[in-house]
């Protein structure tokens, strides 16, 4: 039995319909065909499928899309503002906190939540902002250091 | 994979009541669902219904007022961890919970549905437990209210009904020099404690002198429990490092760990001493300061 | 001023704006019309017969659209060690027995996931079972059952390398230590599963989308098992989430999705999740290590007797490579006059235990470098001055093994030292540890048969001088594309930007064994510099033609402008060079092609990198729970190529490496793995990630592209070792086991107390 699912991602509205069984993360890649969120784990537990919900960031494999009806998500795809890049995206390439990239939409979203409800984290809270995330590449160091480098304002954007 | 089912999405408590009674064999509860959801995709839950109450405002709350704090319990992880009413005594909630799992699961997991998972290693229970915490329940027959330490009844098991909802945490007031403070033991931050300590500590005026205590254990036993036998060593008694660290020793010998890949029951034994002492230190130390 | 102009610089990495953006398409994001999706049946036993299956009622499900089992295959066994048949023992789609929990049985393509899985309890498998196997030292007595028809006690796999006697060294010795360790398994805990699409066409030739550290090697694979001809199978390498070392074999998802292609003319894609990834794929090779090590009281060494049993798992797989280098590397970095190593690897009803970054030397320098620090200690000789003086140099040569050019060891020491002694005298339960290692730059050995150089590249050159770099080698996010076309640019004289490189499809790129062994940056490297030189070589004619120089002048290129090398102010821009040899040449693509195999290099590898880490802990004495608070390496990897690449492949070891140290387990009961979740595998994250240093040490390997040798799996070595000797260093007590767990250090702890109340 199916029902209709209203939910806004990157500011587009959608309406679809599904199971209630879907999970948020099925909705957004197979769905809706954006697949920067991934699928790493069964147990919601390495932080590949982040998305930003309603200013949250949150876990869409553990999520059932109809939960966030009416909701408002940002995926990995909505981060760069027409051709130009976010500072969080050009930070980590300048850092090297990209390697296998399979981690790094949910880390980029990660971080992107954590500068929006606090512009100033100290070290051990940029940590704990991207704790949630199993990356096997990088050891983390780079990706906490391009985060630092955006807080210190290296990145601001010339309007 | 997840089988099929209906979902519920009631707007107030009163319709998810009534719908819980009608299916209530075939029917679970999801809040945050950050347990659930993982329970299904494996196939160990596979309900017929789900009633989805994570969006009834009646159960997302933290106030506080004469009679104590009270937290729907819909509210999530995140907003007790970052909420202005956890001050003083009660800042050991925002402690504790900065310490669960990440904050991903933080912001959209609840500790209503923390608490009706009911994993004995769970993070919350002992330290709501060191708060003399109490949880009410509703269902179409009415509310009633128990003890935290009472709701646990085994590993994944609570006292609620099949039609009953856990809808409240009561936190009674904190009487003036009470410290509290919870540590867990874990190889890697934020996952599951190999062991949690919870301990409250109130002083009678300006003497040292222990007026009230209380010692909670996460994972060291089939659920949540309170240390009666070294709480008893400090009750009405002068606190000192050595008897701290004697009561440390006492609940060592009442926690029932057991063996598994984290670690070994005699492990989890040394554990409790070290971090009931290590615990109780600091709690006596904020009740100093309180 | 740097003498190069492209390569040591720092640049965003080639894919990195399709990463960070979501763009970049892994195999498990791509979609093909009419594509199916398979799931894998897999056996709940560790040994069993397979009696009978019956796939009758899960292929009249609706939505079902092809079953597979071992009778759809052409009955035969594949393993990467292609020269010797006996060690291709792995059929992965079984036929008649399963060997371990997990061994695929049969395979369905559906409509969606949920119909493949519910499909696949439709299948009723009967299985004889039969007893099983599971600790090694069990596996090799009479009583064990065998695994493999015609292997005797279960060993299939023995090495020994010698020199010199050891046995009458050690007569000499004043001092000798006998040790035994443990090394446990890691999982690759890739953040990409295995995953293939397989698309068969109706002219019978296959096309395979997967993530792969080869290309070419699942190609060839794919061509062995279907009987196939190796032009009819293109791979594709799309994007892939890491390696490791699991992705360079043929696997359940890559075989099973191409049988069932094959069934229907459909494309069939198989993800397997992180359950089947941490029970059904490969891991680090467990291995039981006894060593003898003797020295003269000056601290001299002057034997090593290694033998060592690793748990092989239910197939060969790239066991017998771990088991020859972990042999090799116990030798490494130091001289032994005499030295012997015995191996054996025993069959066990568990997962295969195969190449896991580091290929046997995260094992072997953990129990090398515990034992040398053990033996310094009984001595009374400094860490330091034990490792200086029995440290390989330059040009060093391992008796019949290994020929050693570049050597930055001692600079690493120099290093290291002053490092530790700038921090000064530490705080109580704090202990800063060392240990030395060294790696291969790939390997010489050709034992997977193949007729092609082992790395070779194409180089393009168009009309407006931007450069189209093809080679077969595998970018799996260490940054190859990034490395190689900055060998390119740099050859070529032209920028970073001017490149463009198209890797890893067996159909537009030449051969290349791929990303194992550390071996792109060298091999790859190399293949690709002798084909930038080959281009420009030809853009040189013309260059010379229109200068008019005299016979005496060179010519080079750097940033777009072709000079005289002693008079640079004299040249011409290299794209009007470029106009002029496409049309002196009749309107010819400029095309330029190199290779590379390593020949008469002795029996590991043509280059070897060098390095010592410190590693610095700090101990809780009362839980035995410690903090890794820093790693600080000196590497010596040659040239540098690529420097943001080199600071994330040390970081990022130090995670995994520090992981096999520290957390990383799999435990099993009767061959069941019983932690096969993120979450109940404990592995690194942010906030227990050390802090990493990494000191500049400057060398210049001469087989190198421009002097650069490996940094990939070298940085895995030390960790582990360095993490034992800190605690030791911290609290008195050594840990013989991995990993290395609170508990262990506790109860040493509890130990040593009682033995000191005494």
């Amino acid at each position: 039995m199916k029902e209709i699912l209203k939910i806004k991602v990157n500011g587009q509205s959608h309406e679809l319909l599904i199971k209630p069984k879907t999970l948020l993360l099925e909705v957004l890649r197979d769905h809706l065909g954006l697949t920067g969120a991934k699928r790493a784990c069964d147990s919601g537990a390495c932080g590949a499928c982040t998305v930003i919900l309603d200013g949250m960031a949150v876990k869409s494999c553990s999520i059932l899309a109809l939960q966030a009806d009416g909701s408002e998500v940002m995926t990995i795809e909505g981060l760069a503002s027409g051709n130009e890049l976010h500072p969080l995206q050009k930070a980590f390439l300048d850092h090297g906190a990209v390697q296998c990239g399979f981690c790094t939409s949910g880390m980029l979203m990660s971080s992107k939540a954590l500068l929006d409800e606090n512009p100033n984290p100290n070290k051990k809270e940029i940590k704990e902002g991207i704790d949630g995330h199993i990356c096997r590449c990088t050891g983390y160091n780079s990706i906490v250091r391009a985060i630092t480098d955006v807080v210190k304002g290296e990145y601001k954007e010339v309007k | 994979m997840i089988k099929d089912f209906e979902l519920f999405t009631p707007k107030t408590l009163d319709e998810a009541l009534a719908l819980l009674h009608k299916y209530r064999d075939e029917c679970k509860v999801i809040a945050g669902g950050q347990t659930l959801v993982l329970l299904m995709r494996e196939g160990l839950i596979i309900p017929k219904y789900v009633l989805n109450i994570k969006r009834i405002p009646e159960l997302s709350y933290i106030t506080s007022g004469k009679d104590g704090v009270r937290i729907g319990a819909a509210t999530t992880h995140r907003a007790i961890e970052k909420s202005p009413v956890m001050k003083k005594a009660l800042k050991v909630l925002a402690e504790m919970e900065r310490r669960l799992s990440y904050i991903e699961t933080r912001n959209w997991g609840t500790i209503g549905g923390n608490l009706c998972n009911a994993d004995p290693a769970g993070d919350p229970a002992p330290a709501l437990m060191a708060l003399k915490a109490s949880v009410k329940m509703a269902s179409v027959r009415g509310e009633r209210t128990m003890a935290l330490e009472d709701f646990s009844l085994g590993s994944h098991k609570t006292a609620l009904e099949p039609d009953e909802i856990l809808t409240e945490i009561q936190i009674p007031v904190v009487p003036p020099r009470t410290g509290a403070a919870y540590d867990k033991f874990n190889i890697i931050e934020g996952t599951v404690a190999t062991a949690g300590v919870a301990v409250s500590i109130t002083l009678k005026s300006g003497d040292g002198v222990c007026d009230d205590v209380r010692i909670a254990l996460g994972g060291l036993a089939r659920t949540p429990m309170l240390a009666k036998k070294a709480e008893k060593v400090l009750r009405g008694k002068k606190i000192t490092d050595s008897l701290i660290k004697e009561a440390g020793q006492k609940a060592s010998t009442e926690a029932e760990p057991i063996s598994d890949i984290s670690a070994s029951d005699e492990y989890r034994r040394e554990l409790v001493k070290v971090m009931v002492a290590r615990t109780g230190s600091e709690a006596f130390a904020r009740a100093k300061k309180a | 001023m740097s003498k190069y102009s492209v390569i040591g610089t720092r640049v965003n990495m080639v894919g990195g704006t399709d990463k960070v953006t979501g763009n970049a398409k892994y195999t498990t994001d791509i979609n093909l019309p009419g594509m199916l999706y398979g799931k894998i049946l897999r056996s709940p036993h560790p040994h069993a017969k397979i009696l009978k299956i019956d796939t009758s009622k899960a292929e009249k499900m609706v939505g079902v659209k092809a079953v597979v089992t071992g009778k759809d295959t052409i009955g035969k066994k594949q393993g990467i060690w292609r020269r010797f048949p006996e060690l291709c023992d792995e059929e992965i789609l079984c036929r008649t027995k399963v060997r371990y929990i997990g061994d695929a049985v049969a395979s369905v393509a559906a409509v969606d996931e949920d119909t493949a899985e519910e499909a696949l309890e439709l299948i009723k498998v009967d299985y004889e079972v039969l007893p099983a196997v599971f600790d090694p030292m069990e596996a090799i007595t009479e009583e064990a059952p065998q695994i493999h028809e015609g292997v005797e006690l279960n060993i299939n796999v023995n090495r020994h390398i010698e020199w010199g006697n050891v046995d009458d060294a050690f007569k000499k010795c004043d001092h000798i230590r006998e040790d035994q360790f443990v090394c446990s398994s890691q999982a690759h805990m890739c953040m990409e599963t295995h995953c293939a699409i397989a698309s068969f066409d109706y002219n019978g030739k296959l096309t395979v989308w997967t993530s792969t550290q080869s290309s070419y090697y699942i190609q060839v694979l794919l061509m062995d098992m279907l009987g196939m001809r190796e032009g009819d199978i293109r791979v594709i390498n799309p994007y892939t989430g890491g390696g490791f070392g699991s992705k360079f074999e043929l696997d359940s998802a890559q075989f099973c999705a191409s049988l069932l292609s094959k069934k229907i003319c459909k494309p069939v894609k198989i993800v397997l999740n992180r359950m089947e990834e941490f029970t059904a794929t490969k891991r680090r090779t467990p291995m039981y290590y006894f060593l003898k090590l003797g020295a003269k009281k000056d601290g001299t060494l002057l034997a090593k007797e290694v033998r060592v049993i690793t748990e092989g798992g239910a197939y060969t797989a790239m066991g017998a490579t771990a088991l020859y280098l972990t042999g090799f590397f116990s030798s490494f970095p130091y001289k032994y006059p005499n030295y012997r190593y015995d191996g054996y690897r025993a069959y066990t009803n568990t997962q295969p235990s195969s190449a896991m970054r580091g290929f046997g030397a995260p094992q072997s320098t953990f129990v090398g470098e515990s034992q040398l620090d053990m033996i310094a200690d009984d001595l009374g000789i400094d860490p330091f001055e034990i490792r200086r003086k029995n440290g390989m140099t330059p040009d060093y040569v391992v008796p019949g093994q290994a020929f050693i050019q570049s050597c930055g060891l001692h600079q690493c020491l120099d290093k290291i030292e002053a490092h530790i002694k700038e921090r000064g005298k530490l705080p109580p339960n704090r202990g800063i540890g060392i240990a030395a290692y060294g790696f291969m730059s790939g390997g010489i050995f050709n034992w997977f048969d193949t007729p092609y150089a082992f790395s070779a590249a194409i180089v393009k050159i168009n009309i407006d001088g931007k450069v189209d770099l093809f080679t077969g080698a595998n970018e799996i996010g260490q940054g190859s594309d990034t490395t190689l076309s900055l060998i390119c640019a740099e050859e070529l004289g032209v920028n970073f930007d001017d490149i463009r490189i198209h890797s890893a499809d067996t159909g537009i790129c030449p051969a290349d064994l791929g990303a194992w062994g550390s071996r792109q940056t060298l091999m790859s490297g190399n293949a690709v510099k002798m084909a930038a030189a080959d281009a420009k070589r030809q853009l040189m004619e013309f260059a010379a033609a229109k200068l008019g120089v005299n016979i005496v002048y060179d010519l080079d290129i750097k940033d777009g402008w072709i000079h005289l090398i002693d008079r640079p102010e004299r040249g011409v821009s290299y794209l009007d060079i470029v106009k002029a040899t496409i049309r002196g040449k009749d309107g010819e693509t400029i095309i330029g092609r190199g290779h590379y195999t390593p020949h008469r290099k002795g029996m590991i590898s043509p280059a070897y990198s060098f390095g010592i880490q410190a590693a610095e802990v700090e101990v809780d004495p009362e839980t035995g729970k410690y903090k890794l608070l820093s790693a600080t390496t000196a590497h010596d990897s040659g040239q540098v190529i690529n420097p943001v690449g080199i600071e994330g492949q040390l970081e990022g070891a130090i995670m995994m490496a520090g992981g096999y140290g520290y957390c990383e387990d799999q435990p099993t009961e009767n061959g069941r793995v019983l932690n096969p979740a993120i979450g109940d595998y404990q592995l690194i994250r942010s906030l227990d990630m050390p802090e990493t240093n990494i000191l500049e040490i400057d060398t210049y390997e001469p087989e190198g592209p421009f002097g650069a040798k490996e940094a990939g799996e070298g940085l895995t070595n030390p960790t582990a070792g360095a993490i034992g000797n800190a605690i030791y260093k911290a609290v008195g007590v050594r840990i013989n086991t991995l990993p290395i767990t609170p508990e262990k250090v506790f109860r040493a702890l509890k130990e040593k107390e009682k033995k000191e109340k005494k």
